[in-house]
């Protein structure tokens, strides 16, 4: 029975974001659904991102390249090949994880300001090479015409494909973050150096990781393409790479949904706010300051502080405390 | 047959920029011994273990564990071919369980760490809990270990190196922090694994009644030389040991 208490502990949330995603076009504005279907795919993006900033513990400010590289690729196999998007899906994962495997390679070898200078050089680096590039990408003029097969051409339909696509690579993600590897890599936030003298080639699960992050953003960036009937160089830009960063500091990056959840509250904002004035940029700036200041951690990690669901740790370290009525050790 | 040694250093010399640390140190640890470095502070005892563990660049001189030549190996190498350290000043991650802590080491010895799809909760589960017990850690396993006491700290410290099941263990002053109970407890325990699994041992410490009780060899550094070597007893008598190190107190 306990344990039956422990998953519902442990799985209430994700549950129920999933039947409020699967309800919500039923009772919103077909305008909405659009904004949600958004939350959806930039939201894998952040999750993808948070392997890196949450887990890792480094900072990619270039992560649109995989997602710009993942979005080209169905895009120019959907236009100029006319395959199926389920067949493009993968093989977006598979260009993308190439993308990030070259590019990472560099990236592991550097730590904090570096590494993310170097992700964000690199991220320039596709950008202009996808915005140069005309023969081949259509330059600025992007891909127009990527549209989602029949069968899921609707709105709602390609809504339901999203959340179908995302929220399997949100299960595979959080198997992956709570893996030996997951947790070697939370060691490698700790504490790197200690990570290599209990045996472990650090650089090497960096750059495995960085990979599995690319992977995950080029799957998202492929749902792009067709939810949005085209794609633009822009998505490589480095703008494009401060959405992820602003998602997991606003959800908080120490949670497996900070991301997506941050996702909701920066998208839905977005959506919202540029009804009422072009200022968004100025808004959202506010808002990170407004977190970075008064919530480090993101909501989570206030939520978190504030007990109203104290972490396992924490529970289960007062549990400890109080059955061993006190610690023996002064 | 031809060689008992588990580790063996030849000409070691450790220069930063032109900072002389050490200088053509020559060693030689026999497999199944517990052996302590001593030296005042700055004598390059903490750099000879940084020297063969590979945190720290050789620039002078050879370090061989059993037959092979190790110098200058990437640091998990080392690590993987048998030799593990325990820190002078604790080297844990902070914001894991302390259970969590042994246990990514004990994975990491497994080679499980590649592993993706297996939560690492149901992993190693057992040699877990035995090595916190073993350590003396076993109520303190749900705490994060960077709010640990220092003593604590220290044994996690011991318990993630024994983990990586080391035939060579450097320890760089394994009681520091403790209390006079947790130092005895700890030493009783490395006396243990010396004895009942031939774990081979090799530490530094201050602790002059920590040094004469467990050490059956000594060694000692004096401005990055080796000036003096040999059992307790020897090195109690060497003049030179005495003016480097130990004082009048103890002749």
């Amino acid at each position: 029975m306990a344990d039956n208490n422990g998953l519902f502990r442990k799985y209430w949330l994700p549950l129920t974001l999933l039947i409020v995603a699967v309800i919500l076009p039923h009772v919103v504005p077909h305008f909405w659904v659009h904004v949600f279907n958004e939350i959806l795919i930039l939201g894998l993006f952040a999750a993808s991102f948070n392997l890196i900033f949450g887990y890792m513990g480094q900072l990619s400010f270039g992560h649109a390249a995989y997602y710009g590289v993942g979005a080209y690729t169905t895009g120019l196999l959907m236009v100029k090949l006319k395959w199926p998007l389920l067949a493009c899906l993968p093989i977006s994962m598979i260009t993308a994880g190439i993308a990030a495997a070259i590019l990472g390679s560099f990236c592991v070898r550097l730590r904090g300001i570096y590494f993310a200078i170097l992700t964000m050089a690199f991220g320039q680096l596709v950008f202009y090479i996808v915005f140069q590039w005309y023969s081949f990408t259509g330059g600025d003029n992007g891909l127009q015409g990527i549209n989602p097969p029949e069968w899921i051409f609707a709105t709602n339909l390609y809504y339901y494909f999203s959340l179908a696509i995302v929220t399997i690579a949100m299960v595979v993600l959080y198997y992956i973050t709570e893996s030996p590897f997951g947790y070697t890599m939370r060691a490698i936030r700790d504490n790197s150096e200690r990570t290599e003298f209990i045996g472990l080639n650090v650089q090497r699960y960096m750059h495995i990781n960085f990979i599995i992050a690319g992977m995950f953003a080029g799957l998202a960036g492929a749902l792009w393409g067709p939810f949005n009937r085209s794609v633009a160089p822009d998505l490589c830009n480095w703008q494009h790479s401060g959405h992820p960063v602003f998602m997991a500091i606003i959800g908080g990056p120490h949670h497996f949904l900070g991301p997506m959840i941050g996702s909701v509250i920066y998208t839905f904002l977005n959506a919202f706010v540029t009804g009422f004035t072009e200022y968004w940029p100025l808004v959202s700036g506010v808002i990170i300051i407004l977190v970075v200041l008064l919530m480090p951690g993101g909501l989570f990690g206030i939520i978190k502080t504030k007990g109203y669901f104290a972490s396992k740790t924490t529970a289960m370290a007062d549990a400890n405390r109080a059955d061993t009525g006190g610690s023996q050790h002064g | 047959m031809d060689n008992d040694h588990i580790l063996k250093v030849e000409h070691l010399s450790k220069a930063f920029f032109k900072y002389q640390v050490l200088t053509d140190v020559n060693y030689t640890l026999a497999k199944g011994q517990i052996a302590a470095i001593i030296g005042p502070n700055g004598a390059g005892k903490s750099t000879f273990f940084n020297l063969v563990t590979g945190y720290h660049h050789v620039t002078g001189g050879h370090v061989f564990f059993r037959e092979e030549e190790i110098t200058n190996w990437p640091r998990h190498k080392i690590a993987r071919i048998g030799i593990t350290r325990a820190f002078q000043v604790s080297n844990i991650y902070p914001k894991l369980t302390t259970y969590e802590n042994v246990r990514q080491s004990i994975l990491a010895q497994k080679k499980k760490t590649l592993n993706f799809f297996t939560p690492a909760a149901r992993l190693a589960k057992e040699e877990t809990l035995e090595l916190l017990n073993l350590t003396g850690l076993q109520s303190h396993k749900h705490t994060e270990a960077g709010i640990l006491s220092q003593g604590d700290k220290k044994k996690l410290e011991l318990a993630l190196a024994l983990a990586s099941k080391p035939d060579l263990l450097l320890l760089d002053e394994p009681t520091a922090g403790m209390s006079s109970e947790e130092t005895h407890e700890t030493m009783e325990l490395v006396k243990r694994l010396n004895e009942e699994i031939g774990l081979s041992i090799l530490f530094t410490e201050h602790d002059i009644s920590v040094i004469f009780g467990y050490a059956k060899k000594l060694s000692v550094l004096h401005q990055g030389i080796l000036v003096a070597e040999g059992t307790p007893e020897e090195v109690r008598r060497n003049k030179e040991a005495q003016q480097c190190y130990l004082g009048d107190e103890l002749c």
